[in-house]
């Protein structure tokens, strides 16, 4: 699914001098894997999301998607890749406001070039529990309802890659605790998830666990899922 | 993304902020209204003013040719043009000039005195070929028209108006009855057809008609023609035939260039169309208005445009996250400017007609609805939007996704 080599980011100042947030990093992730990344903030986990994410791209190395070198692409090469390819969440939701929970998952179908389907969306918002809740505009529902709303967002185009941006960090451990549930049972259907965080037990859900310090991969271990010990 | 799409997504995010919107449409609403109402009054001016100067002259395919240089003013009479035209040279033009179908004779004076028994008025009197009446779409109410025998046979017989009905014969029925046109007794013989108001809005039926030999001979004693009418073939194409004639009459009358013409010709519907299209000052005016009302509402929409695009970085950046590309958040932000033209551009469309409605109503015009200038008018409230769209959507379509999720 995703093979990272020798990656390198280096990003300039405001005063110019050049700042690295990645030196030489590599992993593989094979398909239907649930990953966390793991580090502190300033750590280079951003940058590695963003290039992850094709939002940026590497100074050097490569970066394969599904197979495809994607290091050098263009900014609408890799607009078209986020849209079929990867499913983002957010920490702060970013969802539209004042628009409904169901416009809200069906902004991704907009620029897939594709009908707008509306079932689907309706579809998958029953799956992440929110059936009754598609007419609510964003501002009536709860954040842990909120970033359901953004997993079933994420999930409209069918992407093979779900990438979450601390998708606990602004809520209760309550909430938190039942998003992380939804995406154990999101892979266990399948997906190839990855979640970036710096918390310890949010990375515990996940199969494998990518710790990143200093922009280096400082520890990429196995380990027994919360996951694992979820009904399913 | 689907240009429907876009246009719905662009209508919901209107409707959010609907004071936003409203203030966006506003100037186009204004400019746009200045312009429909501007085109539609000129439209209904002219239409009336044709209407009326149709009214006078009774039709458009004919050329008037009458005594003294084109310098000469106001209508003629026998007292204020000189005496160039002749008889002789109507039947010169009728028999010598191709593309003229028939020529009229008129001899005409005004405020002559009229009597009847004891009651008296003043009249425009009009000695004219029978064919002229009819040339000139003069329609008989009661009674007969004068007649080529009425005309070669010098007969006192007249065919009055509206006014001279009213001023002479209140309680009577004029038809059979001797007026005095100047001390020489008439038998009318007709009653015409009421005319209205001319251009002026002067009364067009305060006149009576008499044959033109009747007029020579037997009432004015003059030999010579106040206005020679011919009619053409080919109405739409009278400058061969105007040269023709103004050759005819120079030779005739001996001049020679650099000589003045003592004659005119006016063309009828020139004429006309020359007066319509003058008194477009607030024509003018409100074009002047439009435009800048345009501009500025353009700016306005461009400046609210430039602010929703910072308050609206996140959406551009979560749009941008889920695929959209620079060209999507453009098409997205153009279509918005112009929508929202649009939409002001209709209203303006509307209050523009509906004002020039009532205005025409209050002045008695008849309504002039221009396809034209509500096409010109949604095309132009289009084209502001996506003009003064460009540097806002510019703006947004060039935001950095990962600022804007950052911020």
């Amino acid at each position: 699914m995703i093979e990272i080599e020798k990656l390198e980011k280096t990003y300039r100042r405001g005063d110019g001098t050049p700042v690295t947030a990645l030196r030489d990093v590599s992993f593989k992730i094979e398909a239907g894997e649930f990953v966390t990344v793991r580090g502190a903030s300033g750590s280079g986990k951003s940058s590695l999301l963003n290039i992850i994410g094709c939002l940026d791209t590497p100074t050097s190395g490569t970066y394969r998607l599904v197979g495809e070198d994607v290091s050098g692409y263009s900014d609408e090469q890799r607009s078209h890749l986020r849209c079929r390819r990867i499913g983002f969440v957010f920490q702060s939701f970013n969802l539209l406001p004042r628009t409904t929970a169901l416009e809200n998952v069906e902004v991704p179908a907009l620029y897939s070039g594709e009908r707008v389907d509306e079932r689907k969306a309706a579809a998958l918002l029953e799956r992440v529990g929110l059936a009754e809740r598609g007419g609510h505009f964003v501002s009536e529902l709860s954040g842990g309802e909120q970033q359901r709303v953004a997993i079933a967002r994420a999930l409209m185009n069918d992407p093979p890659l779900l990438l979450a941006d601390e998708p606990t960090g602004n809520l209760d451990s309550a909430a938190g605790e039942s998003i992380m549930h939804l995406l154990t049972e999101l892979h266990a259907e399948g997906r190839t998830i990855i979640v970036v965080t710096h918390d310890e037990a949010t990375a515990a859900h996940a199969g494998r666990e990518l710790l990143i310090r200093d922009g280096i991969i400082a520890m990429d271990r196995l380990q027994v899922a919360a996951s694992a010990q979820v009904p399913r | 993304m689907r240009i429907g799409r876009v246009i719905v997504l662009s209508l919901r995010t209107l409707a959010r902020n609907p004071l936003r919107s409203l203030s966006m449409m506003l100037g186009v609403t204004i400019g746009i209204a200045s312009l429909t109402a501007m085109a539609s009054i000129g439209e209904s001016t002219r239409q009336e003013t044709l209407r009326q100067f149709k009214r006078m002259v009774g039709s458009y395919d004919v050329v008037n040719i009458v005594p003294g240089a084109a310098s000469t003013r106001g209508m003629p009479s026998l007292t204020t043009v000189e005496p160039s035209l002749k008889f002789t040279d109507a039947a010169a033009i009728a028999a010598e000039i191709k593309g003229v179908r028939q020529v009229a004779e008129v001899q005409n004076a005004f405020d002559i005195d009229v009597k009847y028994r004891e009651k008296a008025t003043v009249s425009a009197i009009y000695g004219v070929s029978p064919n002229w009446l009819e040339m000139r779409d003069y329609f008989i109410e009661s009674g007969e028209i004068i007649s080529a025998e009425d005309n070669a046979s010098l007969a006192r017989v007249a065919v009055i108006g509206q006014d001279i009905v009213t001023g002479l014969f209140p309680d009577e029925d004029p038809l059979g009855k001797q007026v005095r046109i100047g001390n020489v007794p008439f038998l009318v013989k007709g009653v015409l057809v009421s005319r209205g108001a001319g251009p002026g809005g002067s009364s067009l039926d305060g006149i009576i008609f008499i044959p033109v030999l009747t007029a020579s001979k037997r009432l004015f004693n003059r030999d010579f023609l106040t206005t020679i009418t011919a009619q053409l073939d080919d109405p739409d194409r009278p400058e061969a035939v105007v040269e023709a004639i103004s050759a005819l009459l120079r030779e005739r009358h001996g001049i020679v260039p650099p000589g003045e013409d003592d004659f005119t010709i006016a063309n009828a519907r020139a004429n006309a169309e020359q007066i319509a299209e003058v008194g477009s000052t607030l024509g003018t005016v409100m074009t002047g208005v439009a435009v800048i009302a345009m501009i500025i509402g353009g700016t306005v929409i461009m400046s609210l445009m430039l602010i929703a695009v910072s308050e609206r970085r996140r959406e551009i950046g979560v749009r941008r996250a889920v695929g959209a590309t620079r060209s999507d958040v453009m098409l997205q932000f153009l279509v918005e400017a112009a929508t929202v033209s649009v939409l002001g551009g209709i209203a303006g469309i509307a209050l523009g007609i509906g004002g020039a409605t009532l205005a025409a109503m209050r002045q008695a015009l008849p309504v002039a609805l221009i396809w034209e200038t509500i096409g010109i008018a949604v095309l132009v409230s289009v084209g502001i939007g996506l003009v003064f769209g460009l540097q806002p959507a510019w703006k947004a379509a060039n935001i950095d996704p990962i600022d804007a999720l950052r911020s």
